[in-house]
């Protein structure tokens, strides 16, 4: 599998998709490379070490803050430049670096990287602790980066809002009551989770709807589709979705993990699977074919780093357009359902996306679901849902191949071309017969066909340079050859007479005035 | 492609105030490969097609009927016919107002293949959620014919399905099925409302769109 993406360009290696820890689950960047289970783990420890060096922070200061209550502050705020708060409130010196902190990142908005850092970095602590270097610089700034991406969403919302002027504080309310509301149901099962936003989706696009209609009846002018419910709609779910991703995508009260592992592993047992035998109509020797599916595969690839629902359906849309391009080159016609489907579960099975079974799973419990159950990006989305189940289910029936063959590719006691010129189809064993049933094996032998050319090419060149070579040692022998042979048959006569004629007139050159020599006037 | 629908413009001012209330609707193609479901699908978005971008495909259409009070968007969904997709089609059909069961007329399998569909969508939906429409096509194959025409009618009779037989080919009924489907799925769901999604769009897309729909409007 990693070969044939790296052929295509991806650099995705299966391994740096998996959790850090080793556990065998997908990982993922936005929780440092592991899974959500070690995520867990590991922030919770990482996070109770900062509890207790923030607390020992808060007490060393108190100390020190009590000793130099009556005299000047001047050496503790060198060490500790931002606690400004102590004078007044020495109890609370550890909270005044956090205050800061917010404080600097709204105003470095486009800085985060500096201020993580400055925040972070030793010089800006008064007790740097050695046992949590390595905490400190994993869990912290994950949660400081991702509440960054959060804050810009937050802030597109205040603005998206601002244009609604009055409902559009009151959808602003609502959204963050429903997200406090949200932070003290961690215990709730997925469907539950789902039920309570679904049921917040349902009562926010009710109540635009009602106020849209109230509207329409006092106006005559035409709206814009910009006031569209559909539209406030998509900023909520932007918006909700991107603060409560963590805490639902993938919850540990699901067996969503195991199944992202099963699919992952059962793709892969499913390696030998030939575009020819899901009869997909996609020729990837055609240049702009084999594009749109590298496209294809990579946007699907995609979908898991996104966090709105919304935002991994427009990946599946991207992915599926670029198919139907692929079909449309080949075919030289629109592709139609019957083309799609097989198209679309041969580029899953090629891209192996991860965690296919999470991301559908939260997009189901998640997205708007007008978005899901009707309109074009919910007509790919089911696609895929049905290329996931497809390949979930996938038998040597849905190949066109015996049980056996099925069984004997599954195992890896055979590949698709060992097969063939075994003595299942003897006539078949013959190089076109090969080609017909076995892209990957074609390309790699139309790849060794190509590097042998280009071997008998460098051959040939080489032996030309080493004749040019030994033309050019001869060459010099060649010419002293010739010019001896001009010598001999032409010998130099020396002339006596011409020879004194010039004599003569080298004894004239002698009275001959001496010749000028440049001369300097003082000026 | 056959005769094409010619709209007049009289009617354009009904359809601007019309525009206002456009309700979605899923419908679903399901049958046989081959049976003309690509055909049908294309057929009812004809001259409606309206490309998002070139390069899609004919998989997902979609065609604006005008009723008398309210306007319909319909989303036609094909589905991949081939019998290895059997098991997952019911993931097509979540949702849909109306359910289109195609065969063909000049093959009996075609015809038995939609009593299979009938009882898997039976299995799964309530009756009165989704208006289920039995379609015998290729009606300009007469000659060829294996299923008749009482045979399914007796079948949509027996099943409460409504039945149109068609030709995605000539164009014959297809417009009268379109009409038909959409004032049935108004009918069935639409009057409870919560049924179908309320989509707003811009009456500059009506517009554009007006002539074949006030034609259609006009001839119900
Ligand atoms: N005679 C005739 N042929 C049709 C009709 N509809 C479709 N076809 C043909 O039947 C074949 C299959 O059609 P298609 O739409 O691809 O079927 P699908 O597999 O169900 O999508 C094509 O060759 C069409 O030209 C029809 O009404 N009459
Ligand atoms: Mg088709």
């Amino acid at each position: 599998m990693s070969q044939r993406t790296e052929r295509r360009g991806i650099h995705v290696d299966q391994s740096d998709l998996l959790c850090k820890k080793g556990c065998g689950y997908y990982g993922n960047a936005a929780w440092q490379g592991l899974c959500s289970k070690c995520w867990r783990e590991e922030y919770q420890r990482v996070r109770q070490k900062q509890i207790q060096d923030d607390w020992a922070l808060a007490e060393k200061l108190q100390r020190e803050e009590e000793a130099a209550y009556a005299s000047s502050h001047g050496a503790q705020t060198q060490s500790h430049p931002q606690s400004t708060a102590p004078q007044s409130h020495p109890g609370h010196a550890s909270l005044g670096p956090f205050s800061k902190f917010e404080e600097k990142k709204t105003n470095e908005k486009t800085r985060k990287v500096t201020t993580v850092k400055k925040f972070f970095s030793p010089s800006s602590r008064t007790a740097p602790k050695k046992e949590t270097q390595e905490g400190k610089t994993s869990s912290p700034s994950i949660s400081r980066h991702a509440s960054f991406d959060t804050d810009q969403v937050s802030k597109d919302f205040v603005d998206f809002l601002k244009n609604l002027q009055k409902p559009g504080r009151e959808i602003h309310k609502q959204c963050r009551a429903f997200i406090v509301a949200m932070s003290s149901k961690k215990d709730l099962s997925a469907d539950e989770l789902s039920e309570c936003v679904q049921d917040f989706y349902q009562n926010m696009a009710d109540r635009l709807l009602s106020h849209y209609k109230g509207w329409f009846r006092r106006t005559v002018v035409v709206i814009s589709s910009s006031d569209s419910v559909e539209q406030v709609m998509d900023q909520v779910e932007k918006y909700i979705m991107t603060r409560l991703y963590k805490s639902v995508f993938c919850p540990e009260t699901t067996d969503d993990e195991k199944k992202d592992l099963a699919t992952q592993t059962r793709i892969r047992a499913l390696h030998w699977v030939t575009i020819q035998m899901l009869c997909v109509s996609m020729d990837e020797e055609i240049p702009e074919v084999s594009e749109n599916v590298v496209k294809a595969i990579t946007d699907v690839i995609e979908m898991d780093s996104k966090r709105v629902p919304r935002d991994k359906l427009g990946c599946i849309t991207r992915c599926s357009k670029h198919i139907f391009s692929a079909i449309r080159i080949t075919k030289n016609e629109p592709a139609s359902a019957d083309d799609f489907l097989p198209a679309l579960i041969y580029i899953v099975l090629k891209a192996n996306p991860p965690r296919l079974q999470s991301n559908i799973q939260y997009i189901t419990r998640f997205c708007n679901p007008s978005r899901l159950m009707t309109g074009e990006d919910g007509y790919y989305f089911t696609n895929l849902c049905c290329a996931a189940a497809f390949i979930e289910k996938l038998d040597a029936q849905s190949l066109n191949l015996s049980p056996e063959e099925f069984e004997r590719y599954m195992s890896g006691q055979a590949s698709p071309r060992l097969n063939s010129s075994e003595a299942d189809w003897p006539q078949t064993g013959t190089a076109p017969g090969v080609t017909a049933t076995n892209t990957v094996l074609a390309q790699l032998n139309h790849n060794l066909e190509l590097l042998s050319g280009l071997s008998s090419r460098q051959e040939t060149l080489m032996e030309a340079a080493q004749s040019l070579q030994a033309d050019l040692l001869s060459w010099p022998a060649g010419v002293q050859q010739e010019v001896n042979n001009i010598l001999e048959k032409y010998p130099l006569e020396i002339l006596p007479r011409t020879v004194s004629a010039i004599d003569a007139n080298n004894v004239d050159t002698d009275n001959l005035p001496p010749p000028l020599t440049p001369q300097v006037f003082a000026g | 492609m056959g005769e094409n629908l010619r709209g007049g413009a009289q009617l354009q001012n009904d359809t601007l105030r019309k525009s206002l209330r456009t309700l979605k609707v899923k419908l679903v193609l399901l049958g046989s490969s081959g049976v003309g479901k690509s055909s049908l699908a294309l057929r009812f978005s004809k001259d409606e097609f309206r490309r998002t971008s070139p390069t899609v495909g004919c998989a997902y259409l979609t065609r604006v009927v005008h009723l008398r009070n309210v306007t319909l968007r319909l989303e036609i969904w094909d589905t991949a016919g081939q019998e290895k997709y059997h098991s997952v089609t019911p993931l097509y059909y979540r949702g849909a107002q109306a359910a289109l069961l195609v065969y063909d007329i000049s093959k009996r399998e075609t015809f038995i293949r939609a009593q299979v569909w009938l009882k898997e969508l039976e299995k799964q939906y309530i009756p009165g959620s989704t208006v289920i429409w039995l379609v015998g096509n290729k009606g300009d194959l007469a000659t060829h014919r294996q299923v008749s025409v009482e045979e399914g009618q007796s079948l949509a009779n027996d099943r409460g399905l409504f039945f149109t037989e068609a030709s995605a080919l000539s164009g014959d009924q297809i417009n009268e099925l379109l009409l038909a489907i959409a004032h049935r799925v108004y009918e069935c769901i639409g009057v409870q409302q919560e049924g179908l999604s309320e989509w707003k769009e811009t009456p500059l897309v009506d517009l554009r769109n007006r002539d074949k729909s006030s034609r259609l409007a006009s001839c119900c």
